[in-house]
Formats: structure tokens, C-alpha cells, sequence
């Protein structure tokens, strides 16, 4: 799968949940409708978006992204706002997990490679074949969780899960 | 091969390895409250017919806007309660409420060795009992009301022993600041983070969800403590746990729930906190605390400054308040209100002071000892139990600007309210500042004596 990137970058390091999307705004009983609300919380959150390209679909940030909340809004209000994937030198655990059941590719690049992608406008990434292609031909590889990476590719988590009941019941059978 | 605490507990719960690293994990316990939940069970109604592992295994609970303030927060409790009541899942609703890491140990519903995970990721508080207590998100918690399982990949471990028993007004809440401050606000990443020492085995069941309650402020997948004769004190006779004979089996079995010595862990640290003093946070981040006696360090990062309001070496304690609270998972039980009541006692705060309990059990049984009165006598807001100004979501929001003085866990931008600057401290730390007016140790508000000597 191949995205077409249009970079919005957030230079900034530990981009947390409630600067992602604040407290207040999680008051909806659905798993969509929240990009209305992204970087609320974020100071100067407000003109990065208004200052993005268009068809801004990869955010490429700093250390640590998604740090805080469990709220899986944080990942429902970036991919809402149209974005597929987001490129950073590490992620909070929890926001590493929503990312991979909600179509959001979490990539871990390094440090230097991201100093590289925040300057960049356009990007070609590969998810099947985990690389980004530069403008300038330079090629990035990164990895993908291989089994997550079914559920961002193809989506399926709970169906996955609801496969293995059976399994389950098995096991805490024999555990008991 | 000597185990972790965490190992022991992490393989009697794996079901299937995955792929990847990945593993499946059985939960034992799932804690649903109305903020997180409705979107998963909505899932499940929708496209699983319904369908619940066990819904035994599940407690649900109105905490963060309880009661709703609006439409749309009573309909996610709405939700909650219909799907609640449609599986016959213990349902906390308002009046029997409160945080849910406050209510779920408090009836019972964590213990030693057992896995529980909720859609909050101030989970990890319940690891105080030796469980493997995690936050996740929507979809892993309706994943595991479905099939009774999260996809977890195995997390490091990082050994924190601490020696010396807490002094100098030092209580659990710096000592979590403390830790934050030494290992950094990401530096737990990934990693479970086994407590140990002497110092733990000397804190009670509250202290130790106080310090655990804080792991996810270093980026951790959670805390635990192993249990002991505290933890085992705390259950017995508790809601849903069993009585005589048959709790004492589940304490045999419990015991093995301990480090062995030699257990092997990716990174160890060790820390004597016998000199420890209460910590308050300056910054935007759990991490960036100093001694109350301190100042903003010269080498603070530019953007925390600015939205802080602050310059490099001013003192803490010159910091003027515009509000002060007391509650949160983290330190709103009775033992919390106990040490601010005994500092505004005979005072009057002198800004807008929110005092919340962290469940309406804990509310009672401060009012039987009269600590209603304490507060309010103070001139402080005696509330009902909630989530509350913690994350600005309902009431006592923060105006952009306003300095808050907080016994919660987080002092992100906007955490409390939109451009609110939160400052971390102790429940007794924010009772002698909410009299203060400034940020204060409870050794500045004297002490007044009633009886004889009262004038």
C-alpha cells in the first residue's frame, strides 16, 4: 500500500494526548467525527493546521509522540483529519497500539532520519514494503509490527479476536 | 530460572504467542467507565451480536463526568448504564460511585497476580497490589470484552528499589514526583516497573497507588508492588473477595507473587530517598519537578517557561495561586484528606479550593470523621466524587493563564483547562498553599491550638 505524502510537520518532541485532543472534547459515543478537534490542546496547534499543505496525510513529529491519555481519540482525530500515517523516533505505548486498529502507520524512524522528513514536502511510503522515498531519491526503511501491521493494512483486530474465544475458553478451562 | 514479580505474572496470563513478539494475554478483570467504553461496546452490539467474554469479569463505572454536565456525557453514561444492565455487569452509578482506580480496589475487584486492564491509562495505580494492571485503548479494551484477551507485546522490566523510610514531610506523592525527576517523564517507556525496598514495604495500600499511580508518567506500561502482609490486611473482608478459610488460601497462593532473588531485569536502579523532600513540578511535564525549597532551573526548556509564566531561578515558594485542588486517582483517598485536613485545620484558604474525594465510600467515611467540616470551615469546596478539574473535562476548568496548585498527575498544556499552568505537588503541599496563597510546605501555616490556650 502506497501513500502519496504531503508532509505536515510538528517540530516538537512529546506531543501529548490532551495537546492531541483535550479532555473536553471526548464526549462522543462513535469512533469518527474528531478531526474537527485536532491539536486543540496543542499550543499553536491551531495555525499549524491552518498553515498545512491541503492534502497534508503524514505528520512527521519529534520523540515520544502520543505521551499520556489512553484515549484512542487522539488516533481517531489525526486520522480524521485525513492523515495515514505518523513518523517519529519513538511513540507512546499506548498511542503505538491505537495508531495500528485505526488505518494510522506509526513509524519509527531515527532521530537523524526524521531531522531529514521534517524538511520535506512531498514523500512516497511503502507500507507493505516498509521504506519512504525522498524527493531528493533518498530511501528510508523502517519495520512495521508484523502482525499489526495486518490490522493497519486490512483492519480485522476484533475480528481476529473474535476468532479465538474458542481458544480462550480452552485455555482458562485447563488454567481453573 | 528466578522470575520477576512481572514475569511470573505475565506467563500465567499468556494464552498464544503471536507473531512478532506479540502475545496473547488474558485479562482477568476489565474496568469500563463511560468515557471509553460506549465506542467499544457500541462495536460489539453492532458487528459481534452482543457478545461478552464473561461479563463477571467486568466492572463499569461512571467517573470522569459523573453526573453528565450535558447531553452528550449522558449519553455516554447512558450507554454505559443500558450496557450494563443488558449484561448484568456491575454497574457503579452515581451516588455508589467515584474514580474508578479509587472504587475497583476499594471493592475488591484487584489482587495479587491477576491482570486487569481499562480504557485509562492511570490503570497502572491498581499494580500497587501485584497485578499487572495496564491502560489500553477502545479497541483493546472491546478486543478483550469480546475474547478476553489484549495483543501485548512483552515489555522490559526496570527494577526501582528505594530505601529509607520517607521523612522530613516527604510522602508518596514526592516520592512518584521524585522518581519522574530521576528517570525522566519517557524514561519508563515500554518497561514495567517493579517497586522494591525497604521504603515500599514501609508504605500502606494508599502510598503504594499513590507511587504506582504515577508509572504512566514515565511512559511505563505500568507499576507493581509486590504484595505482602499490607496488601493482604487491605483485602481481607473486602467486597468480592472471599471470607475465612477461603481467603486464606487465595493469600497462600498470592505469596508466590515475588520477585525471586536473582530475578534478572533490563535495567535495575536503586535510590535512598531517606533524605527526600516534598517536590512540586514547574513545568509542562510530570518529569520536570524540583525540591519545594527550589527554584525553576537555569537549563528549563524556553517553550515550558513561556507557557508557565516563569523565568529560570525564581522560587516555587514565591509562585502566586489562583486555585488549588486536592483529588484524582492519585491522591484523593481518605488517607490524602486525612494529611490536607490536618493542615487547614483552624485556617482559611485564600483561593478557590476544590476538595474532591476519589469515590463516594471514601466521602463517607471522611465525613464520619468530620473532615467535611475541616474543608469547609476552610472555605474550601467539599464536592462529590468525580475525575473532576484533573483533566478539565467538567467542572473547575482552568481560565488560560490561571496557576493551579494540584495533588493530580499530569501539568501538561491544557491538561486542566486551555493555557492553565498546573503545578504538582502533595496533598499537604496544596492545602498550605491553597492557605497560603502561594506555593507553601505545611510547616508555614502555623499551627493553631484550641482550649486553654486559645485567645
Amino acid at each position: 500500500m502506497i501513500i502519496d505524502g504531503y508532509v505536515l510537520a510538528v517540530d516538537r518532541a512529546d506531543v501529548d494526548t490532551d495537546q492531541i485532543i483535550p479532555a473536553h472534547l471526548l464526549t462522543g459515543i462513535e469512533t469518527s467525527g474528531y478531526g474537527r478537534h485536532l491539536f486543540r490542546g496543542m499550543p499553536g496547534g491551531l495555525e499549524l493546521l491552518e498553515n498545512a499543505h491541503p492534502k497534508a496525510n503524514v505528520l512527521v513529529t519529534r520523540e515520544n509522540f502520543g505521551c499520556g491519555s489512553s484515549r484512542e481519540h487522539a488516533a481517531w482525530s489525526i486520522r480524521d483529519r485525513g492523515f495515514r500515517a505518523v513518523i517519529a523516533p519513538s511513540f507512546a505505548r499506548i498511542f503505538h497500539e491505537n495508531a495500528y486498529t485505526n488505518g494510522l502507520a506509526p513509524i519509527v524512524v531515527t532521530a537523524a532520519q526524521v531531522e531529514s522528513l521534517l524538511r520535506a514536502e512531498r514523500i512516497e511510503i511503502d507500507l507493505a514494503e516498509e521504506t519512504i522515498l525522498l524527493g531528493d531519491g533518498t530511501r528510508v526503511t523502517f519495520s512495521l509490527d508484523p502482525l499489526r501491521k495486518q490490522f493497519l493494512l486490512e483492519g480485522g483486530y476484533m475480528e481476529f479476536m473474535a476468532k479465538r474465544v474458542d481458544d480462550v475458553r480452552t485455555w482458562l478451562a485447563a488454567r481453573a | 530460572m528466578p522470575q520477576s514479580l512481572f514475569e511470573k505474572v505475565w506467563e500465567a496470563h499468556v494464552v498464544e504467542e503471536l507473531p512478532g513478539g506479540n502475545a496473547l494475554v488474558f485479562v482477568d478483570r476489565i474496568v469500563a467507565h463511560e468515557i471509553t467504553t460506549p465506542p467499544g461496546a457500541l462495536e460489539i452490539e453492532r458487528n459481534f451480536g452482543d457478545r461478552l467474554f464473561d461479563p463477571n469479569r467486568i466492572m463499569a463505572i461512571c467517573d470522569h463526568v459523573a453526573p453528565a454536565k450535558d447531553t452528550e456525557t449522558a449519553i455516554q453514561g447512558k450507554i454505559l448504564r443500558d450496557w450494563a444492565k443488558r449484561h448484568r455487569i456491575a454497574m457503579y452509578d452515581i451516588g455508589q460511585n467515584g474514580i474508578c482506580h479509587v472504587v475497583a480496589p476499594e471493592r475488591g475487584y484487584v489482587e495479587p497476580g491477576m491482570t486487569l486492564a481499562c480504557g485509562d491509562s492511570h490503570t497502572c495505580t491498581l499494580g500497587a497490589f501485584g497485578a499487572f494492571a495496564l491502560g489500553i485503548g477502545t479497541t483493546a479494551q472491546a478486543g478483550a470484552m469480546l475474547a478476553g484477551c489484549l495483543i501485548l507485546q512483552r515489555p522490559k522490566t526496570l527494577r526501582i528499589e528505594l530505601e529509607g523510610r520517607l521523612a522530613h514531610g516527604a510522602t508518596a506523592k514526592d516520592l512518584a514526583l521524585y522518581v519522574i525527576s530521576q528517570i525522566g517523564f519517557k524514561g519508563g517507556t515500554n518497561h514495567v516497573i517493579e517497586y522494591a525496598g525497604s521504603t515500599i514495604d514501609s508504605l500502606s495500600m494508599d502510598e503504594r497507588m499513590t507511587l504506582c499511580n504515577m508509572a504512566i508518567e514515565t511512559g511505563a506500561t505500568t507499576g507493581m508492588c509486590a504484595p505482602d502482609e499490607t496488601t493482604y490486611s487491605y483485602l481481607r473482608g473486602r467486597e468480592n473477595q472471599p471470607s475465612g478459610a477461603e481467603f486464606e488460601r487465595k493469600v497462600s497462593r498470592w505469596r508466590s507473587f515475588a520477585a525471586d532473588s536473582g530475578a534478572g531485569y533490563e535495567r535495575q536502579i536503586r535510590f535512598d530517598v531517606s533524605e527526600l523532600r516534598p517536590m512540586v513540578t514547574w513545568g509542562t511535564n510530570p518529569g520536570e519537578s524540583v525540591p519545594l525549597d527550589g527554584v525553576v532551573p537555569a537549563d528549563a526548556s524556553a517553550a515550558s517557561l513561556e507557557y508557565m509564566g516563569l523565568e529560570p531561578g525564581t522560587p516555587l515558594r514565591s509562585l502566586e495561586l489562583d486555585q488549588a485542588f486536592i483529588g484524582s486517582c492519585t491522591n484523593s483517598r481518605l488517607s490524602d484528606l486525612r494529611a490536607a485536613a490536618d493542615v487547614l485545620r483552624g485556617h482559611a484558604v485564600t483561593v478557590p479550593t476544590i476538595v474532591t474525594p476519589g469515590s463516594q465510600a471514601v466521602k463517607r467515611a471522611a465525613e464520619r470523621e468530620g473532615l467535611h467540616d475541616v474543608f469547609q470551615d476552610a472555605g474550601a469546596l467539599w464536592t462529590h466524587s468525580t475525575c473532576g478539574p484533573c483533566l478539565g473535562m467538567s467542572m473547575g476548568v482552568l481560565a488560560p493563564g490561571m496557576r493551579c496548585i494540584s495533588s493530580t498527575n499530569r501539568n501538561f498544556p491544557g491538561r486542566m483547562g486551555a493555557g492553565g499552568r498546573v503545578h504538582l505537588a502533595s496533598p499537604a503541599v496544596v492545602a498550605a498553599s491553597a492557605v497560603l496563597g502561594r506555593i507553601a510546605g505545611p510547616e508555614e501555616v502555623t499551627i493553631v491550638t484550641t482550649g486553654a490556650f486559645a485567645s
